[in-house]
């Protein structure tokens, strides 16, 4: 597993035969990966098989227990990030680390400040900055202040700060993962002006098709060693997926029309902040996806419709009750669930156990709890959805924290699906998790929906939405469209729709009302 | 806020934080006596001495009690993230109207003693609501109109004990309670016990009660379904609303029972010791109670010891005058106590944290993606 | 680390059971004295003070028993030991039992506040005398209660700021609205009508129990005093200890006059503020305690009302600078009518 060609220069950074065990264990155990200059080089593999570990030892965060660590053929410990940032290796995080009410110029040089005088030299800073912006493309204003940077910009700081410190291998944490399809594009366009500046990118991701489409090598870690290391161009996308899960990908096609089941959430011109005339329907028995760019109004539709958003206009019937002055419970007693599209801030308390989440929202577990909460039924009750959704926890006594992404979003679509719902609000239900669990969450929406679940879809992953919906509407500057059923929908087609390039299609919605 | 059920190292880090604190506390309190020129363990010896004698017991325990009900009150409400630190004026309010309402109708002793403890909850509960009130319906913080209405609590007081209650009393104080509004002294109960008090000691009733109240709020906050919603609505409000757990009819239930547990606080004093509301009331317990929450963790039995160790704190520092020692220097230890336990908290957090990450890998062969723990109540 | 805590706990007992046993001899050899001879008991005596909250260093109520506490320890060379409570003020009757059961007598507790904790603990110990000052509520065999007829010399101080004062508008700046404050009011107010029944006065009050913060905040003090001033009054009286300071400073600001209280402010005060203070209404609290320890140590305890009025020197007003003037002989002349009965000044404003 040595660098295919050999008359290649030698790799700027190369990690060899590194091993990490932490007790009873093994994170990581003969991890070959050399990155070159000018590479776009793509750490793949599932949430949990190694690849946060194998960058925290990259970063000198974390120390391996075997193995080396080469800097341009020589072999070097790293002890801590500042040894990393010095040797030039910096690291671009998921999440990002940036203060809010500073200028992008005072976030990049914070930690890393000229002064002259024992005064901070802004000019020479700003220099710098501009410098550097401009020669590898990152077009930020180095005097707005970043709380009123968009996502994708706040992450060009990021990499910006990286640059200001001189790196020269730039560590990605999956940095998709928070952007929506147009700024994944221009991040795009950032990677390649580092590459063609002969800096190197280590890019981890679990999403195969980012992965195919912007990096040159690719080596895939499963279950702590790294299983296949080649160029992009050889890649084979079926091999790829084989090799990173062990087996035979998922994907979210086999679907069943549904539909012609009884409508169970009806929303007339449901008005609410960011949300105008909202008019959908959907029966049991079906899926209808609402696809549009993030920040259309999908949050606060969703919001609106669980009962934590107030509604201004409009009305809201669920399992045909009228439900638009119903609080939360109320709309969850006729028998609606929802998947929040942010896990953490609404679908779980991360520090209680497994069953006291699982008993979020439960209405059959609070009735037998009138007075007592009936702990056996609520452990008894979770114990079997993790086993049933194949959830990795030592008990249902560990906090939420302690999971990881992937099964903690199992837990939510577990929870909200033992309620036999009649409807089913999901917001990107797969967000965020590795592709085993996106597998078993696409599977048990479809199986609910088979059973005559009516299922709202809203996604940002197009091929989820194409794969699972029935119909899709689409959300534009906080307007539905009407309905198209998705057999007449193409990936190409959706995303003109979603920009508004496309004229709303003529009613054709109305053969499904 | 936590940990998990987890056998071993749970226990450990229970412990582990109190102890850490205990020992920074006491680090700063020997610091401060040295460099204020006292004999440090001399002071420690005669607080302690002085301390543990019978009758120093008693006074510590009959004082917990106060700092007891005083605490769980800001505690309850600290679970939900709210922050009530009008303990103070909710206590005096309610012992004012529980000494007013307790002299003017005759009642045979239990029922009579229920139902001023009913009014004092009452009332507790009545000014804590404003609060509430004010933050469900107008998103006032309930920081800023707890503590003024503190202040609102005093004039009021004063213009009912000057124009109502103690209008043209040469003492400006209420009557005195009828001996069937008092608490009865639990003297009697220790005799069965074999354990007799020194002349002028008495076990206050109020013990007994906060040990019921104790046990009370325990279940009410582990075992029932409003003990639940609190948990989560405070561990995570966003979540707890999107599954139907309203946050306004927490705030408002939360602040009830916060508000009414405060109204407690007056009573050890005003049943068992004065018999009557007036301008020398003893103050300064809602105060006290938010130190002594801070300190117990929010829990029961940790508001429990926390408060014993107050009342010890106090009882013993008495004697440090006629040593003369300056006994200030009880009250900097309080302080110091209670922000090295914040201190120690935090650090025992993050042990934990790492703990539970290496824990979950050794259990399931999965690496958890660093959880983004949301700090817990800063209590 | 257990092991010694446990070895130290134990000693501590052991110590503790000793302590406890010297304690109680102490209390029983205490009470003998006070039927022996004067001269043996002088020396034996050992006084134990309960300050009322705050302390010594208030420069005012605390400090003047303190001051007659110093007097008796130098004159008869009594020992004393001096505790204040907390401040919440939840542990008088403690402080109480603490200094009589370790054997101080008498014991004295400095204020009103004392009223009721004293009503618990002098029952337990009938061979200690009690003294309790501003109280004439607790009745019993072995308490003394020692009154000021501060209303008389506040009568006085009324009546003087009537004769200087050229607007017509007087006021008063009390510390804490207490029962034993409305005293000073009253006979302020009595004062100043007997000489301008027509006179306008103004009166406030800086804070209301059981906030005792009127008593030690000058900045309110100064505050209230000049709107008194800007309203016209020319004369301000203050009752209210360490805050009095601030009516001075506004005196000062404003060029009228100000009446100190409790001592000769006029010599106690900075130099700066001396000239602003017309007369102050004096209470002889050092006067009083001195008297009462000296009885003690002496072997002759009084107990019961011990009131100290114009009649028995306890109160007064002071002359220092001169500045009443010919306003003087008017004043002296209600004196000697409050002394001989002719003039009887309320208690409790009308």
């Amino acid at each position: 597993m040595s660098p295919h060609a050999v008359h290649e220069p030698p790799p700027l950074v190369e990690l060899r035969g590194i091993g990490k065990r932490y007790p009873g264990v093994v994170a990581n155990r003969d991890v070959n990966l050399a990155v070159h200059p000018g590479q776009i080089h793509a750490v793949v593999g599932e949430n949990g098989a190694g690849k946060s570990t194998l960058m925290r030892i990259l970063y000198g965060e974390e120390q391996p227990d075997e193995g080396e660590l080469l800097l341009d053929g020589e072999t070097v410990r790293l002890r801590s990030p500042a040894d990393a940032i010095a040797a030039g290796i910096g690291m671009v995080h998921q999440h990002f680390m940036l203060a809010e009410n500073l200028t992008v110029l005072e976030n990049v040089i914070l930690g890393a400040e000229n002064t002259r005088w024992g005064l901070l030299d802004r000019r020479s800073g700003r220099r710098a900055v501009r410098e550097v912006s401009e020669r590898y493309g990152l077009d930020v204003d180095p005097d707005a202040t970043v709380e009123h940077l968009g996502v994708g910009q706040r992450q060009r700081v990021e990499i910006l700060k990286v640059l200001y410190r001189g790196a020269r291998v730039l560590i990605f944490d999956e940095p998709t993962a928070v952007l929506v399809p147009g700024e994944v594009r221009a991040l795009f366009g950032s990677l390649a002006g580092l590459r063609a500046q002969g800096l190197a990118v280590v890019f981890i991701s679990h999403k195969l098709d980012e992965v195919l489409a912007v990096s040159d090598h690719i080596t895939v870690i499963r279950a702590g060693a790294s299983v296949g290391s080649f160029a992009t161009a050889d890649a084979d996308p079926r091999r790829l997926s084989r090799l990173i899960v062990g087996g035979e990908l998922p994907a979210p096609a086999a679907r069943r029309r549904g539909g012609g089941g009884e409508v169970v959430l009806r929303l007339r011109g449901l008005r609410a902040e960011a949300v105008a005339d909202a008019t959908l329907e959907v029966a049991q028995g079906e899926i209808l996806g609402i696809a549009g760019v993030q920040g259309n109004g999908q949050t606060e539709l969703i919001e609106a419709i669980m009962g934590i958003r107030a509604v201004s206009g409009g009305s809201l019937h669920i399992a045909g009750r009228e439900a638009t002055h119903l609080g939360t419970r109320g709309r969850r007693r006729l028998g609606l669930a929802c998947i929040p599209e942010d896990r953490h801030r609404q679908a779980l308390a991360l520090p209680a156990t497994l069953w006291e989440n699982a008993m979020l929202g439960s209405e059959d577990l609070r009735r037998r709890s009138r007075w007592r909460v009936d702990r056996k039924a609520a452990r008894d009750a979770t114990g079997r959805l993790v086993a049933g959704f194949g959830i990795r926890s030592p008990s249902v006594d560990v906090p939420a924290a302690a999971l990881s992404g992937g099964n903690q979003q199992k837990l939510v679509v577990g929870r909200e699906l033992g309620g036999r719902p009649k409807v089913l609000l999901a917001a990107h239900p797969t967000r965020g998790v590795d592709v085993g669990a996106q597998a078993v969450i696409w599977e048990r929406l479809r199986d609910a929906r088979d059973d005559g679940l009516a299922v709202l879809l809203v996604g940002a992953d197009l091929d989820e939405l194409l794969g699972l919906s029935d119909r899709v509407q689409v959300m534009l500057r906080g307007r539905l469209s009407p309905a198209v059923p998705v057999g007449e929908l193409t990936v190409e087609r959706l995303g003109r729709m979603m920009t508004g390039a496309e004229p709303e299609p003529v009613d054709s919605a109305a053969e499904n009302r | 806020m936590r940990p998990a059920r987890t056998p071993g190292w749970g226990v450990a880090s229970t412990l582990a934080a109190p102890a850490l604190a205990l020992l920074i506390a006491l680090t700063v309190s020997t610091a401060v006596l040295a460099a204020v020129g006292a004999s440090p363990s001399r002071t420690y010896l005669t607080m302690l001495e002085f301390g543990v004698r019978p009758d120093s017991l008693v006074s510590a325990v009959n004082r917990s009690a106060i700092y007891f009900f005083a605490g769980l009150a800001v505690a309850v409400s600290f679970r939900m993230n709210l922050f009530n630190i009008g303990v103070e004026g909710q206590y005096r309010f309610a012992a004012l109207l529980a000494a007013a309402a307790g002299t003017s109708f005759d009642l045979p002793g239990p029922l009579h003693l229920a139902v001023v403890c009913l009014v004092a909850v009452l009332a507790g509960a009545l000014w804590a609501g404003i609060a509430a009130v004010l933050k469900t319906w107008r998103g006032v913080s309930e920081v800023l109109s707890t503590l003024l209405l503190n202040y609102v609590a005093t004039a009021v007081i004063a213009f009912l004990l000057a124009e109502v209650f103690a209008a043209g009393s040469a003492t400006g104080s209420t009557p005195e309670l009828p001996p069937s509004a008092r608490l009865p002294e639990l003297d009697g109960l220790l005799a069965l016990l074999g354990v007799s008090l020194p002349a002028g000691a008495h076990l206050g009733g109020a013990v007994l009660g906060a040990v019921v109240l104790g046990v009370a709020v325990h279940l009410l906050l582990t075992r029932t379904l409003y003990g639940y919603d609190l948990r989560m609505s405070g561990l995570n409000p966003a979540a707890a609303h999107a599954h139907g757990i309203d946050p306004r009819r927490m705030i408002i239930i939360t602040m009830l029972v916060s508000g009414g547990l405060a109204g407690l606080a007056g009573l050890p004093d005003l049943l068992g010791n004065t018999y009557r509301y007036g301008v020398d009331f003893p103050s300064g317990a809602g105060f006290t109670g938010i130190a002594v929450a801070l300190l117990g963790r929010n829990s029961p039995l940790g508001i429990a010891l926390s408060a014993l160790l107050f009342g010890f704190l106090e009882r013993s520092a008495l004697i440090l005058d006629i040593e003369g020692i300056p006994k200030e220097i009880v009250t900097i230890m309080q302080g110091v106590i209670v922000i090295s336990v914040v201190v120690a908290h935090e650090l025992a957090r993050r042990m934990d944290r790492r703990r539970t990450a290496r824990l979950v890998r050794e259990g399931a062969p999965a690496t958890p993606t660093a959880p983004a723990t949301p700090a817990g109540p800063a209590a | 680390m257990p092991r010694l805590f446990a070895a130290r706990l134990l000693t501590t007992c052991l110590t503790l059971s000793v302590v406890a046993a010297c304690g109680a001899t102490g209390g029983g050899t205490t009470a003998g004295p006070a039927s022996g001879e004067s001269r043996a008991g002088a020396g034996k005596i050992t006084v134990g003070v309960a300050y009322s909250r705050g302390g010594r260093g208030d420069k005012s109520f605390n400090d003047s028993v303190g001051a007659g506490v110093d007097q008796a320890k130098a004159k008869l060379g009594v020992s004393a030991k001096e505790l204040s409570p907390n401040a919440a003020g939840s542990d008088l009757e403690e402080v109480l039992r603490l200094l009589a059961e370790t054997g101080h007598n008498p014991v004295l507790a400095v204020g009103f506040f004392y009223a009721q904790p004293l009503a618990k603990v002098a029952p337990a110990f009938p061979h200690t005398q009690f003294v309790i000052i501003d109280d004439a509520t607790v009745k019993l065999p072995n308490v003394t209660n020692v009154t000021f007829r501060e209303e008389q010399a506040s009568y006085l101080v009324g009546a003087a700021a009537a004769l200087k004062s050229s607007t017509g508008r007087i006021g008063f700046v009390g510390g804490v609205q207490t029962p034993p404050q409305e005293k000073f009011i009253a006979g302020y107010t009595a004062g100043a009508r007997k000489i301008k029944p027509g006179i306008h006065i103004s009166s406030v009050f800086l804070s209301q129990p059981p906030d005792f913060s009127g008593f030690s905040s000058p900045d309110k003090a100064q505050e209230a005093a000049r709107g008194m001033y800007d309203d016209g009054a020319d004369i301000v009286y203050h009752a209210a200890g360490a805050s009095g300071l601030g009516v001075f400073q506004a005196a000062k600001a404003a060029g009228k006059w100000a009446i100190g209280v409790d001592v000769d402010q006029r010599k106690t005060v900075g130099q700066g503020l001396a000239d602003v203070i017309l007369t102050s209404a004096t209470k002889q609290l050092d006067v009083a305690v001195l008297r009462i320890i000296q009885d003690a140590a002496a072997g002759k305890p009084v107990y019961g009302l011990q009131e100290f009025g114009l009649k028995e020197g306890g109160v007064g007003y002071t002359t220092t600078g001169g500045e009443l003037g010919d306003a003087e002989p008017r004043i002296e002349e209600l004196r000697k009518q409050i002394i001989a009965g002719e003039i009887t000044v309320p208690v409790s404003p009308s």
